[in-house]
């Protein structure tokens, strides 16, 4: 028990905190500090990451800490929240405040958290069960003209519904009401952003295929995400999938032959048109969600009856397997279905941001 | 009263503790019988533990007993049963979340390919040995197997394999891959591609995920 427990604690002091950037590649892997389920890093993690040239003075008797670093001196107090910024006569409060361990100040994740943005003008986020701390410049995605957001029409089609349960867990826990209540969380987050939004069903009612394409196509959609619940034959299957229609996926439609396919061979191209914009956006949910998961997250190429007929970039997303515990649990919570919303939201600003990008004029050469 | 108890007592005493030692003596000689008695039994019971361990583990060893011969052609009596064969039936192997060929032997129809079909698919879906998943719904039935001479083969199953399905992309992918790699493994210059029917209906999809409304293929 005795080994179980120092084994145990020695990991959790050893964990390290990642800092990643917005394509999700490791910028530093620091070893941090676990103390109270606050994540602590040495003073020299500054270095790492917000400036190679900083330095730091420690008064040991006063514990006080000041890092110089681009121009700037912020004193930190041990044990105090508030911190001071010169020049600039700024003080921000920590969430979280510096502590020493062994004698040595240590500074609270939230310091970079915090502290990055005002720095080095970057966004940061920060996934505290992965330990995954996101650096992105602000212009990653951000749309240079909001004009172009409010063109947007986005299509989200939570599966299932009504008498068709989806799959269910074994606690008795639906897919239709699990993608539901997320497809409303997104619909509300998305049209923040100014950006349109219109649910194939807004209730537990049954939809087919071709009317949830009907509504996807009255309503004008220029992209459909299709959201589900996957289920596995195994529990330990677990983790968030992406799929794209692909008729030359994982199993595949023969070449046409047969003249009396063509109608519908047509049909399956045409989505097939859109297959390059889909990959698009699937990469982009691929980088957005990754930051929540342990495991790089896999898109899948199948054919596929949801989307045989969007003529638009669509793609499945499968949030979590209802047949693992780990994943059940998940979405069970509201911290990480509000977590997995960002992430959508985010992938979508990314993606209409590469194809305002792609489709932006250029200036004309004279 | 009490002195006559006294003495009627004291030489009972006597008598008794005479009485204990031969009764001590005739335990001790009847304890060690007991012991060879109890220590011979069991010997016995472990061995015949171990024999039926042993059975057991043998059954295990031979993942799927050979199944009784079928015989296929009954209108002629005479004739000698062919011989077993080797079918591959893909299961889930469940610690590795993969299809993997399961190696059984039946005796299979050597002239009659639609009935070799036949008997190939109700393996797939009657299998499930030990440590491994079908991934085919417990009671689905296969109507009808049939090939074209578009080498397509037709699996006409029981509404079951729809009704009884437990949903999501990963299984209906794994539940048609399943069927697929079969068919392929068994049928290799025979049979291209598979369409998938329930009651003679052709279907769009068996779980809501995958377009099934066309004859499929594997990669190759």
């Amino acid at each position: 028990m005795l080994v179980l427990a120092i084994t145990f604690k020695s990991t959790a002091q050893e964990r390290a905190v990642r800092f990643i950037d917005a394509e999700g590649q490791t910028l530093a892997e620091i070893p941090a500090h676990h103390q109270n389920d606050q994540v602590y890093l040495p003073v020299d993690a500054v270095k790492q990451v917000i400036d190679p040239r900083a330095t730091h003075q420690y008064n040991h008797p006063r514990k006080r800490l000041t890092l110089k670093t681009k121009g700037r001196q912020i004193r930190l107090q041990m044990g105090r929240s508030a911190i001071s910024i010169e020049p600039d006569g700024q003080t921000l409060t920590l969430a979280t405040p510096p502590i020493t361990i062994a004698q040595q100040p240590m500074l609270p994740v939230d310091f970079f958290r915090q502290l990055l943005p005002i720095l080095n003008n970057v966004e940061v986020i920060y996934n505290p069960n992965l330990n995954k701390l996101q650096i992105r410049s602000k212009n990653t995605w951000t749309p240079g003209e909001t004009d172009n957001l409010q063109n947007w029409t986005i299509i989200i089609d939570p599966g299932h519904g009504g008498s068709d349960d989806g799959c269910t867990s074994s606690t008795g826990i639906f897919e239709k009401n699990i993608v539901l209540a997320l497809a409303q969380q997104l619909q509300k987050r998305i049209k923040q952003q100014g950006i349109q939004v219109h649910l194939t069903r807004e209730k537990d009612t049954n939809k087919t295929h071709f009317e949830r394409i009907q509504i996807a196509e009255q309503n004008r959609g220029q992209l459909f995400l299709s959201l589900h619940c996957n289920t596995s034959f195994s529990p330990h299957e677990k983790g968030i999938r992406i799929y794209l229609n692909n008729p030359k996926g994982r199993i595949r439609f023969p070449s046409p032959t047969q003249p009396a396919l063509i109608g519908q061979q047509l049909k399956v191209l045409a989505q097939v048109n859109f297959l390059k914009q889909s990959q698009d956006f699937a990469h982009a949910l691929q980088t957005e969600l990754n930051f929540l998961t342990e495991t790089p997250i896999k898109t899948i190429n199948l054919p596929l009856i949801a989307l045989s007929e969007a003529y638009m970039p669509a793609v499945v997303l499968e949030l979590g397997y209802l047949s693992n515990v780990e994943d059940l649990e998940k979405l069970s919570n509201a911290e990480y279905t509000e977590n997995v919303v960002q992430a959508i939201t985010r992938a979508l600003q990314r993606y209409i941001s590469s194809i305002n990008q792609q489709t932006a004029p250029t200036a004309p050469e004279e | 009263m009490i002195d006559k108890q006294k003495i009627t007592t004291a030489p009972q005493t006597q008598n008794g503790e005479k009485g204990q030692k031969t009764v001590k003596h005739n335990n001790s000689a009847g304890f060690s019988r007991l012991l060879v008695i109890w220590g011979l039994t069991l010997i016995v019971v472990g061995i015949g533990l171990g024999v039926t361990l042993l059975l057991i583990e043998r059954s295990k060893l031979t993942v799927i007993p050979v199944a009784p011969p079928p015989l296929p052609t009954a209108a002629n009596p005479s004739d000698t049963p062919p011989p077993p064969q080797e079918v591959n039936l893909f299961l889930l192997d469940a610690t590795t979340l993969t299809l993997v060929p399961i190696k059984i032997e039946r005796r299979l129809h050597t002239d009659d390919l639609t009935k070799r079909l036949d008997q190939v698919v109700t393996a797939l879906i009657q299998e499930t040995p030990p440590n491994f998943r079908n991934t085919i719904p417990r009671g689905t039935e296969l109507n009808e197997a049939y090939i074209d001479n578009q080498q397509t083969a037709y699996l006409d199953f029981s509404s079951h394999l729809t009704d009884g399905h437990i949903g999501g992309t990963t299984a209906e992918l794994l539940t048609v891959t399943a069927i697929l790699k079969t068919v392929f493994d068994a049928f290799p210059d025979h049979i291209k591609q598979v369409q998938i029917l329930i009651n003679g209906e052709e279907i769009k999809t068996i779980a809501g995920h995958l377009n099934l409304s066309q004859p499929l293929q594997l990669p190759q």
